[in-house]
């Protein structure tokens, strides 16, 4: 019986599926998120084409612009993996850099969607205006918070980093921020293709 | 009852990761797909189905390579598989379902 009672190493972060419960966390959040976007985009294609007055998005949507934009936020997806590589083999010079140059394509790509919902207000299209304005305002403005809210906490891991408080043994902290980085990155995808690129 | 450290000691949250040559290869996958997915905007007379049919192909594609290399999800346990495929087929049916509400589906033409 004192056998069974010898020091044993458990992590109060392991639960009994075995995984993280701070990953599981995000993971079951990011689901829940999925189910958020779903109905701001279903409810943006239920209404697309049903504006009584316009503009309307054929009139008004820059694809270029945006192109270039959803280009730097796939590219940041790219930088956040290279960070999380660079803190997991306790490269932390690197780790850095990695880091701020993601919160760096993230703010670039929050700058555009300001230029692009500032351009449109000037030509006339605004929360009230319309359906397409509704329910464009409220889903790449959500999406746009979720960008900001990235920025953040990139912003903070990477000062955690410079302070010399993040190491390799923080490399899950990393991985579940790229996870929430990640997701809006997908969500930009969609949006993209679904509301910019379909005609 | 097996009380041994082994049978306590943390589960690796990673499974193992993507090698950084694995992650530069998805990036200009993703890179050239979007220039496609762009690009098939700019062809003159391609049939708006087709368009269509290849946006969402394209954009499909992007997303599932983001999910499971950036994301990790090929290499990580099954379970958060479930937890994030089993709320994006709710999200996905639900979009479906509003579309179908409001006689609003893509391909059909509308004034």
């Amino acid at each position: 019986m004192a056998a069974e009672h010898v020091a044993v190493f458990h992590n109060p972060n392991i639960g009994t599926t075995g995984l993280d419960h701070r990953k599981m966390g995000m993971w079951a959040f990011l689901g829940s998120e999925c189910m958020f976007f779903g109905s701001l985009i279903g409810t943006y294609l239920a209404y697309k084409g049903k504006s009584i007055n316009g503009p309307g998005p054929h009139e008004i949507l820059n694809i270029p612009l945006t192109s270039v934009s959803a280009f730097v936020l796939l590219m940041s997806s790219l930088l956040m993996v290279l960070a999380l590589a660079a803190v997991q083999r306790n490269d932390m010079k690197w780790g850095k850099i990695w880091l701020f140059l993601t919160a760096v394509f993230g703010a670039g790509f929050v700058g555009f969607q300001i230029f692009e919902f500032t351009h449109f207000v000037h030509l006339g299209l605004t929360l009230q205006t319309n359906l397409f304005g509704s329910t464009f305002f409220v889903l790449t403005g959500f999406h746009g918070a979720h960008v900001t809210g990235g920025v953040i906490w990139l912003l903070a891991m990477w000062w955690l980093a410079v302070r010399g408080r993040l190491g390799p043994q923080d490399s899950l902290k990393v991985e579940i921020c790229g996870l929430y980085w990640h997701f809006v990155d997908i969500v930009w995808i969609v949006i993209f293709a679904l509301i910019y690129l379909i005609p | 009852m097996d009380s041994s450290p082994a049978a306590h000691a943390p589960a690796a949250h990673d499974e193992g990761h993507a090698s950084v040559q694995t992650y530069i290869r998805v990036a200009v996958v993703l890179a050239i797909l979007t220039a496609i997915e762009i690009g098939a905007l700019y062809v003159p007379g391609l049939p708006k189905h087709v368009l269509v049919t290849l946006i969402l192909i394209f954009g499909t594609m992007k997303f599932a390579l983001v999910v499971a290399f950036f994301m990790h999800l090929r290499y990580d346990n099954k379970v958060l598989t479930a937890l994030f495929v089993g709320p994006l087929v709710i999200a996905t049916l639900i979009i479906l379902a509003i579309m179908a509400l409001f006689s609003a589906f893509l391909l059909l033409a509308r004034g």
